[in-house]
């Protein structure tokens, strides 16, 4: 049996005073789409800066296909497969969509820098190859036209899409997208379920934390619900949405949002 | 014992400089986050405002003082409206920190058209006699220097904690979002900062002016003091700036007596490095740094400036056709040797392009690099009689071992830290290139260093030279495109954009900027060495910390991050100055000023605005894909 893509064992983190995220314990398996999705302040972009490291947990562990991650800096994370995007899209400013996309594949870049120095040929076979399959994924999500634009000048929707094939671009075996229907609209938001079922067909496990609860449903294979830092739903889509909980936490306060 | 405590007092005295100095310093950082390099040229200013009233207009000491104060705080003022206040909220906080070398150059050149270049001293306030005390002579200056310090000190506290506006700079300092929403004008506080800064720093200059012979460029020395200082003791602190200053100037002053003057610097710079090593917060950390070394996304220049390929290369082959059709051009031999320095002088400026173009990091002693470069190559070849290739490799190998120990030393100490470690190890370089007399020729200078020479060719005509620096630099320039524009440069420029970005995507940030900062050391070295053997003479001056601001203006005066801008500024801050000989006077300020207003209105660079100028031409339909981005 394969090793789960994420597993969070109790999971906490305190700032200052306020439990963040309270004692979180999850398994998810490789293969599929799952969704963390919750109120506002739930926790649940607090527990993916946890499992990938950005935060130190103040208590729990977090493992990647059964690899403990304590400790492990960013990098070290990605090159386990594990490549995760950013709640505002962080497109590199000064370079161009192409250049954006190709930054992705900094971990497939196997010619050292001596060798692309000297133009040599394994580099620029590499380049070629690097490219022809950024133009394909380009042309998947429909940016072909926008590869040699500035990417900051394109609009929020087309960056969110372009750090998502940027990460593609490193090969994962698991995919951490946080909010990537933000700031899409209704059509992009289902071209954009399409395009992660897709992706997770050929073979990439993807965890999304999402608002959008049309692409929750509409893609996810397994959702988890966090409320106060607390992990209290799980399961297919369609039992979430008739969990009473579920509906108690987000009806309860003014400021959430409806499933 | 006496002799000590006199030592002592010296060192108060001294430091008492320091302290004014690192105060201004401390009290801009708090404001704006960003390490002012100008602060000592204000120390300059009010000096030579005080002789200017006191002795040329025959003015009575107060009078002389107090307008002195109030015209060097007046065009601080002025100055720092335009340029440092768009600067900090406009420009990442490196770019920033860059910009006040700009003005320190500036207000330099301003120093030297007004008052030229000959050294000052003014007559004690109190006359010539020294207060004598149990045996301890204690120069009159000194105790209107320790009094006026405290009154200083006294006021800058009571003005902080006890006064709405100095709430208003602590409101800033602690968070300038939270402040900006509680209705605190952010501009109007930073000028603020930078007014009171200048007016401390010219009322030091004022006191000190007695006691130390200044000129036009002594700016810098109290720039560097006064931040080595601050460093010490903590940067935004006060009670550390005082402390830093103290200590700093009782350290030199031991060192002098004890060891050699010519070593003070260097004592004093190590003590920083050691400083900067083991606690980078300094001796008393003001709370918790705040993150400087993630730009500002806000902030960050977003123009994609790039020629599409085919392009490039008909712009390279021209460029390269163009610069070797030169000499053969009848030219006075002047031109020809300023060419050749600015063929030599482009390789340094393309190794750090490399490190602040393109991975964002700021070297402020990059100067540094060549003179290792310069003296172990000088050195090797004409005491030891090594062959030049040899002794250039052997330089290039010493030099990126040290890129290799800073990187080490800093590999805690990101954003600026970087650009001040950088900047302290290009000062303790010039200050071992000063002191070691026996390996260097000292403050004379390295003589007799033999032409560059391969398998028997020898080197010895500026034409010959000129090819071969062009040959090197069309090389290396060949070989860092490929560079750039493969999977190295792009994790640079993924680097320089956003750290945490590039590295959730695997980038080994900290492993890809040492890379950078080797490969900067290694071509700043090539470069140094190259000088020595066409000049075949090396003196510390040609590779002091001024070098290292002027490569920086002639990158970003060319335009950073294009490899091919480095040589137009290099062409142009070198030509200029040979072409109009009347006006060398102006060079420094014009270096200075052009630096600032580049920054400010075009940071693209001079090559950059031709790449935009040139991509709006349309030229089989790919041109205008390449559209310059941003508002």
């Amino acid at each position: 049996m394969t090793a789960p893509a994420l597993e969070c064992r109790s999971i906490s983190k305190i700032f200052g005073g306020v439990l963040a995220v309270d004692n979180v314990s999850l398994t998810i398996p490789s293969g599929s789409v799952s969704a963390l999705i919750g109120p506002n302040g739930a926790g649940k972009t607090t527990l993916f800066n946890v499992a990938t490291n950005l935060y130190v947990p103040s208590s729990g562990e977090v493992s990647f296909f059964g690899k403990n991650v304590a400790g492990l800096a960013s990098h070290h994370i990605a090159a386990l497969g594990v490549i995760r995007t950013f709640q505002t899209a962080r497109v590199f400013p000064g370079m161009t969509t192409m250049e954006n996309i190709l930054a992705g594949a900094h971990l497939h870049v196997r010619t050292p820098i001596v060798s692309q120095m000297l133009w040599s040929r394994a580099a620029r076979r590499e380049e070629k190859s690097l490219i022809d399959k950024a133009d394909a994924l380009l042309d998947m999500i429909g940016l072909g036209q926008s590869r040699n634009v500035a990417a900051t000048d394109l609009p929020i929707g087309a960056q969110k899409l372009i750090e998502v094939v940027r990460a593609l671009m490193a090969n994962p075996k698991l995919l951490l997208l946080d909010e990537p229907a933000a700031g899409l609209n209704d059509r992009e938001t289902a071209e954009l379920a399409v395009f992660l079922r897709a992706i997770c067909d050929a073979g990439t496990s993807i965890i999304v934390v999402e608002h959008n609860m049309s692409l929750v449903m509409g893609v996810a294979d397994l959702v988890f619900v966090l409320d106060a830092g607390r992990l209290i739903a799980s399961g297919a889509p369609q039992d979430i949405q008739r969990n009473p909980k579920v509906i108690e936490a987000y009806l309860s306060r003014p400021e959430g949002q409806s499933p | 014992m006496t002799s000590i405590l006199q030592i002592v007092i010296g060192g108060l005295l001294q430091g008492g400089v320091f302290a004014i100095a690192a105060l201004g310093f401390s009290l801009v950082f708090r404001v704006t986050n960003v390490v002012n390099l100008s602060q000592g040229a204000f120390c300059v200013l009010g000096a030579m405002g005080m002789y200017y009233f006191q002795v040329s207009f025959g003015w009575p000491i107060l009078p002389a003082a107090v307008a002195a104060v109030v015209c060097t705080t007046a065009f601080s003022l002025l100055v720092g409206a335009f340029t440092f206040v768009p600067a900090v909220s406009r420009l990442p906080n490196s770019s920033a920190l860059v910009l006040t070398a700009g003005l320190l150059t500036f207000f330099t050149g301003i120093t030297l058209i007004v008052w030229g270049n000959q050294p000052y001293a003014l007559p004690p306030f109190s006359g010539e006699a020294p207060l004598v005390i149990g045996g301890l002579r204690i120069p009159s200056q000194g105790i209107w220097l320790a009094s006026v310090s405290a009154v200083i000190i006294v006021g800058l506290w009571l003005l902080l904690q006890k006064t709405t506006l100095g709430r208003a700079l602590r409101a800033c300092a602690e968070n300038p979002a939270a402040a900006r929403l509680m209705g605190i004008d952010l501009r109007a506080m930073m000028l603020l900062s930078f007014g009171l800064a200048a007016m401390i720093g010219s009322v030091g200059g004022v006191l000190v002016a007695p006691v130390m012979s200044l000129q036009f460029d002594s700016g810098q020395f109290f720039t560097i003091s006064g931040f080595i200082a601050v460093a010490i003791g903590g940067m935004g602190s006060f009670s550390g700036s005082i402390v830093g200053g103290i200590l700093l100037g009782v350290a030199e002053q031991f060192a002098a007596y004890y060891v050699s003057s010519l070593f003070a610097n260097t004592l004093a710079l190590a003590l920083l490095l050691a400083v900067l090593v083991l606690r980078p917060a300094g001796l008393f950390p003001s709370g918790p740094p705040r993150r400087s070394d993630v730009r500002d996304e806000g902030r960050i220049h977003r123009a994609v400036v790039r020629l599409p390929g085919r392009r490039q290369l008909a712009f390279a082959v021209i460029l390269l056709v163009v610069l070797a059709v030169l000499p053969t051009l009848p030219m006075p031999n002047g031109l020809l040797q300023s060419l050749v320095i600015a063929l030599i002088l482009y390789i340094a400026v393309l190794g750090l392009d490399v490190l602040m173009g393109y991975a964002g990091q700021v070297s402020l002693g990059h100067a540094g690099f060549m003179a290792v470069g310069g003296y172990c190559a000088a050195i090797l070849a004409t005491s030891y009689g090594w062959p030049p290739v040899a002794a250039v490799i052997a330089a290039l190998i010493l030099s990126v071992l040290c890129a290799l120990l800073l990187a080490l030393a800093t590999g805690r100490l990101r954003g600026h830290y970087l650009a001040l470690a950088t900047l302290t190890f290009g000062l303790l370089v010039d200050s071992l290139a000063v002191g070691l007399v026996d390996l260097t020729g000292g403050p004379s200078g390295l003589v007799g260093v033999p032409a560059f020479e391969v398998a028997g060719f020898s080197f010895d005509t500026p034409v010959r030279m000129y090819y071969l620096a062009l040959a090197l630099a069309a090389i290396l320039v060949l070989a860092l495109e490929g560079g750039m524009r493969f999977g190295f440069g792009r994790a640079l420029k993924a680097v320089r954009s956003d750290q945490l970005a590039a590295a959730a995507l695997g980038v080994n940030v900290s492993r890809v900027k040492i890379v950078a900062l080797c490969i900067s050391a290694a071509l700043a070295s090539l470069s140094g060495s190259l000088y020595a053997f066409s000049f075949h003479f090396l003196s510390p001056e040609m590779v002091e910390t001024t070098r290292s601001f002027e490569m920086i203006a002639m990158l970003v005066l060319g335009g950073e991050g294009t490899l091919f801008g480095g040589l137009f500024g290099s062409l142009v801050l070198t030509l200029l100055p040979t072409l109009v000989q009347d006006l060398a006077v102006f060079k420094t300020a014009v270096e200075g000023a052009l630096l600032v207003i580049i920054f400010l209105f075009m940071p693209e660079g001079l090559f950059g605005r031709l790449v935009l100028w040139l991509n709006k031409i349309p030229f089989r339909g790919t041109a205008t894909a390449y559209a310059r981005a941003g508002s």
